[in-house]
């Protein structure tokens, strides 16, 4: 593991140590639910399962899919 | 409409005795952490045990120790190898302990003696049927199971129920233990409770099975799932009433009450109301529930919301509020305004459940609905003519009074410092009074003049001062009172100028933190139609009639 991993690897400990992690994690579910962020999601979510049919999906599926906007739709609200 | 619960067949398989003990031991050691102790063995643990990382949907095999990331398919490769390993040693990634003595798992059984499934270490694998307890693996993050054989996270019943149970005492030891993060977590929810959707039980579902009527209330009412929302009435009709007209229902005058129908009109519409009472929040801890005023608004928006079209006798509502606010009791002709404020008032304290009519201790700390929807900050500024120091105070306000053009105290000349800009779409010159001047009137500094000497702390002494209002924390709901009754010692006059208003409205200049930019030079930016920070949308107009 090069120094800069390690670095993030003692930072992350640290976090869930103190249960700083967690909080910040709360945090961000609330701004994130705030912009509409996740209501969003949910509802690609709900057409890919339309697509897919709600037998044949599998939750990678749909990590597959909403991934890619769920994080391009994240940067354009926090710029915003 | 049953509980999810989509097992697999794989899961047989895994579990044998001892397999809840084992299951909570997981869930209470890495996946929720209640604990100081557990979130530090979390911490130095859970990492992949081929790569290191932490990232990356972290897994654990539920068969053995091992860690492995779901992304990279360190876990799914863990899963293929020890399919074909006979023995307990040893086994993908060269990690060597494979028992739960890493991390000293202390709540499961005697280390070193038994694996998760209750077999020996060390002994042969017997029946084909171990090789299936192999291939599950529990999401570390959010406690899913997730099969291989299957290739997706399976939902069993009983395994669903021990996550539940874990993660709500997980959550209860957080609340719980003096820390920072359990103060933030608590003034979030405010409850001992953590959120979770809703689930129905069997005697819910039998109701609801009872009671086939759905009502749908509007497209953007907060509450969410309304295709199962819970009524208490239901009445066969022969054809179902038209969805635009729920929630309307007329109000019989019970003499001279129309000041009270309309307050309460206004109040059945407001929608954060709506969905408060219709969500059934109110949980009564006064004495006597048949009292409590919240608890009457709360039947009152039943009938409201019943599909009812006859007008609704509210006697009940109209005794409850003469019994709590004697003022108002009588048949005489009441103020409106007057109502709303014994009313909120009334619901204010019945929220807290204090029955001895107790007042509030501290206005700023209450969190019942009522301080949630109603409640603003109104500054005021006291600037002393001499040293120039200035004395603030912020009270809580439901409403606002605005004076009037027509009164017998002078409307116009406007603040000195009011830069005359188009506001509201509205410029004052047109000779209609607006929302907006009355505000505007509201919010200049005011001479306090010689006869009303502040003591300035500043110069110790009596000093002329001026006053201004502004506004520091906007409520939800903003109530406006255009004060159209005049009374002085030889009249009580009715000011019928006309006031218009406009359909959406920017506070934004009349903010006290506008105020503060203005006085500091700084450029005031035209209104920003994308910001909705200070931004209001008309919903209620009651205009009074002509009284004697």
């Amino acid at each position: 593991m090069n120094k800069d991993a390690q670095m993030r690897a003692t930072i992350n400990q640290k976090l869930i140590e103190t249960g700083e992690r967690e909080r910040l994690k709360d945090l961000l579910r609330a701004k994130l639910i705030e912009c509409g962020w996740k209501d969003q999601l949910k509802a690609h979510c709900k057409d890919v399962i339309k697509e897919k049919g709600l037998e044949h999906v599998t939750v990678d599926d749909l990590v597959a899919e909403i991934t890619p906007k769920g994080r391009g739709k994240k940067t354009q609200k926090q710029a915003s | 409409m049953s509980p999810p619960a989509a097992g697999c067949c794989h899961v047989t398989g895994f579990k044998v005795e001892n397999w809840k003990q084992n299951l909570r031991a997981i869930y209470q050691c890495f996946v929720w952490s209640g604990s100081a102790e557990t979130r530090k063995r979390k911490a130095k643990s859970c990492i992949c045990h081929m790569c290191g990382a932490h990232l990356n949907r972290l897994h654990s095999c539920l068969y053995c120790v091992f860690f492995g990331c779901f992304t990279k398919k360190h876990i799914h490769e863990h899963a293929k190898t020890k399919r074909h390993n006979l023995e307990r040693g040893g086994g993908g990634g060269g990690r060597k302990a494979d028992s739960w003595e890493v991390g000293e798992a202390a709540t499961m059984e005697q280390p070193g003696e038994r694996d998760i499934d209750g077999e020996e270490y060390g002994a042969p694998r017997q029946s084909w049927q171990r090789f299936n307890r192999k291939h599950r693996a529990i999401d570390l993050l959010y406690g899913g199971i997730y099969c291989f054989m299957c290739q997706d996270y399976i939902y069993d019943k009983d395994m669903e129920q021990i996550a539940k149970e874990e993660q709500r005492k997980a959550w209860k030891l957080q609340a719980f233990t003096p820390t920072v993060v359990s103060h933030y977590q608590c003034t979030m929810t405010g409850i001992g409770e953590k959120y979770s959707t809703w689930e129905p039980t069997k005697r819910e579902l039998e109701l609801l099975r009872h009671n086939p009527k759905r009502r749908k209330i509007t497209t953007n009412c907060t509450i969410d799932n309304l295709n199962v929302l819970f009524l208490k009435y239901t009445n066969a009709y022969a054809s179902p009433p038209p969805s635009v007209f729920i929630g309307l229902r007329g109000l019989i005058n019970l003499g001279n009450t129309c000041f009270m129908n309309c307050i309460v009109q206004a109040l059945t519409h407001t929608p954060l109301l709506r969905d408060f009472f219709l969500s059934d929040r109110h949980k009564c801890e006064m004495q006597s529930p048949s009292s409590c005023l919240v608890c009457e608004m709360s039947t009152l928006f039943q009938e409201f919301y019943s599909g009812h079209r006859s007008p609704h006798i509210p006697y009940r509502l109209l005794h409850l509020v003469w019994t709590h606010a004697r003022h108002l009791a009588g048949y005489e002709q009441q103020d409106a305004h007057e109502f709303l404020i014994a009313a909120l008032d009334v619901l204010h304290r019945h929220c807290k459940g204090d029955d001895n009519g107790k007042k509030a201790n501290n206005p700023n700390h209450c969190n019942c609905i009522i301080d949630q929807i109603f409640t603003g900050g109104l500054q005021s500024d006291v600037t002393c003519q001499v040293c120039h120091g200035v004395s603030t105070t912020i009270d809580p306000f439901w409403d606002i009074s605005l004076d009037l053009p027509g009164s017998s105290t002078p409307f116009w000349p406007l603040s000195p410092g009011s830069d005359g800009s188009v506001v509201n779409g509205e410029s004052h010159v047109s000779g209609t009074t607006t929302l907006t001047d009355c505000l505007r009137r509201f919010t200049r500094p005011e001479h306090l003049g010689s006869s009303a000497k502040i003591k300035c702390s500043g110069c110790h002494s009596y000093q002329e001062s001026t006053k201004q209002l502004t506004m520091k924390k906007l409520p939800i709901v903003a109530c406006f009172h255009l004060k159209r009754f005049e009374h002085s010692a030889k009249l009580r006059r009715k000011i019928t100028t006309y006031v218009s208003f406009p359909l959406e409205l920017d506070m934004t200049p009349f903010m006290a933190s506008s105020k503060e930019s203005r006085m500091n030079g700084q450029y005031q930016q035209p209104t920003d139609s994308l910001n909705n920070d200070n931004k209001y949308l008309l919903f209620y107009h009651k205009q009074f009639l002509e009284y004697e």
